[in-house]
């Protein structure tokens, strides 16, 4: 009984949906947007949620004295920063100059120095690759080193016969797998979608 | 005070009324298509019949070895549901990936429930972490050691994509049987390569056609692509199996339209494409 209520909640939500989508009534329309209005405060509950669970956590680490004390230190430090930032007295919110300041200086440089390494990654992961000495790593391996041959900056006539060659395998075998992919990552993901909606047997697990 | 026949009479002139006012949005081959995916899953949940198996997807055969390495070294096992999540997606590709590794997550769950292996699952959604929270429950509950579902956690790492591949970087210790499966973006160089770093055994699996070449090259056992969805095929989940033979069985629906559609169109110039999607 207490399982078959999710269930009763999806099923009937997600066939309201989909009836919405495939037909256009303002009955529906506004019954779909009542729900998806309740989507997003929800996704905002849970949001709050993670918030409190990460203080809860972090903060009993640090009392407990167990874990990364001086990471946790400073996730709640950064934790508590934005919030005052944004809602001292006469603060402008997300506006606030404070707040700007926060995330251009010390979060977006953050995140732009990790995804700078990416490179630096790309090719450990290549010596990785290679070390696993898989079948599918090779080939993969094999055929960027041919991309990057095709790619050659070279001008004259090879440079054009590279750059023929280059058009040619992205337009028809890389596209043709990356369409493979999709075309199958499609199908599944509707399969996968129908199943969750019709309850099919342990969906709701 | 009215009578049931007035009533009855008001619902069914209601019902028309909407029906009267409603329009198929797509046209009456696009939705047909769209229910056909509905009706072909139904049939197969009616007479499902066995399909070949020719490989272990994402090496989870093997789950119950990963465990017995990490038994055996005192250490944990570890899970990322990758960094879509299912309240913070921004894409429905991404809720489903992350809806897709749940069974994942049971299978590695209940292995790891059985060998006494203490399994840490981090997700940057919150909500993604209480569902796992209840499969670890759920696992512990199963296989019947309630008295170590303490030491198994589903933790929420906070908010961000960069931020879950910053804890996978900076996370100390090194769990014997890493695995990474659901959803991911740019940043998944960096937390696969944060899960793979000192890990005995790794299963690493995403959807995401872009981010392939990340998982071939860092994790041993690897599920690209559809693959994600159909790992768990093989292990005993009924609904899995069902999935995996409409998924087969729309896919050859699929090359038959391509096929035929691409003969009619060469041959008598038909334009298959604008009668399915319209326009």
């Amino acid at each position: 009984m207490r399982r078959s209520v999710p269930a009763t909640v999806v099923v009937v939500v997600g066939l309201l949906l989909l009836v919405n989508y495939i037909v256009i009534n303002p009955l529906l329309a506004g019954a779909a947007e009542a729900v998806l209005r309740l989507v997003v405060v929800l996704a905002a509950g849970a949001a709050l949620a993670g918030g409190v669970a990460l203080v809860h956590r972090h903060g009993g680490d640090l009392l407990r004295g167990r874990g990364d004390r001086l990471g946790s230190a400073v996730l709640l430090a950064g934790l508590a920063a934005v919030p005052i930032a944004g809602l001292y007295p006469g603060s402008q919110g997300v506006a606030d100059p404070a707040v700007r300041w926060l995330v251009g200086a010390l979060l977006a440089p953050l995140i732009a120095s990790l995804f700078a390494m990416l490179f630096v990654f790309l090719l450990l992961a290549m010596r990785e690759g290679m070390a696993i000495r898989s079948r599918q790593v090779t080939v993969m391996l094999l055929a960027a080193g041919v991309v990057i041959v095709l790619l050659l900056p070279l001008g004259g006539q090879i440079g054009a016969s590279l750059a023929t060659a280059a058009d040619w395998a992205m337009a028809v075998p890389i596209g043709g797998v990356f369409r493979g992919l999709l075309i199958g990552v499609a199908v599944v993901t509707a399969v996968h979608a129908a199943r969750v909606l019709l309850v099919v047997e342990g969906a709701d697990d | 005070m009215p009578d049931l026949g007035a009533l009855l009479g008001g619902l069914v002139s209601f019902i028309g009324e909407q029906v009267a006012a409603s329009s198929l949005r797509l046209g009456p081959v696009a939705t047909v298509t769209l229910l056909g995916v509905v009706l072909v899953l139904l049939s197969l949940v009616a007479r499902p019949s066995t399909r070949w198996t020719v490989r272990d997807i994402g090496r989870l055969a093997s789950v119950g070895r990963a465990m017995a390495l990490a038994a055996e070294s005192g250490t944990v096992a570890a899970l990322s549901l990758g960094t879509a999540g299912v309240a913070r997606a921004t894409t429905a590709l991404g809720r489903i990936e992350t809806l897709a590794a749940m069974p994942i997550l049971g299978i590695v769950a209940r292995a790891a429930a059985r060998s006494g292996v203490p399994l840490r699952v981090t997700t940057n959604d919150p909500v993604a972490a209480a569902m796992a929270d209840m499969l670890l429950a759920d696992a512990h509950r199963r296989t019947e050691t309630p008295e170590r579902r303490d030491r198994s956690t589903a933790e929420y790492v906070g908010e961000g994509r960069a931020t879950a591949a910053a804890t996978a970087l900076a996370s100390g210790g090194s769990p014997a049987a890493n695995f990474v499966a659901g959803g991911l973006g740019e940043e998944s160089l960096l937390l696969l390569h944060g899960a793979s770093r000192g890990a005995a055994w790794t299963s690493f699996g995403t959807a995401a056609p872009s981010q392939a070449s990340s998982v071939l090259l860092t994790g041993e056992g690897t599920m690209i692509g559809p693959e994600l969805f159909q790992a768990t095929s093989d292990h005993g989940v009924r609904a899995e199996r069902t999935g995996v033979l409409a998924a087969n069985r729309l896919i050859g629906a699929a090359v038959a339209v391509i096929v035929i559609g691409s003969v009619l169109a060469w041959v008598a110039g038909v334009d298959v494409t604008a009668a399915l999607v319209g326009g």
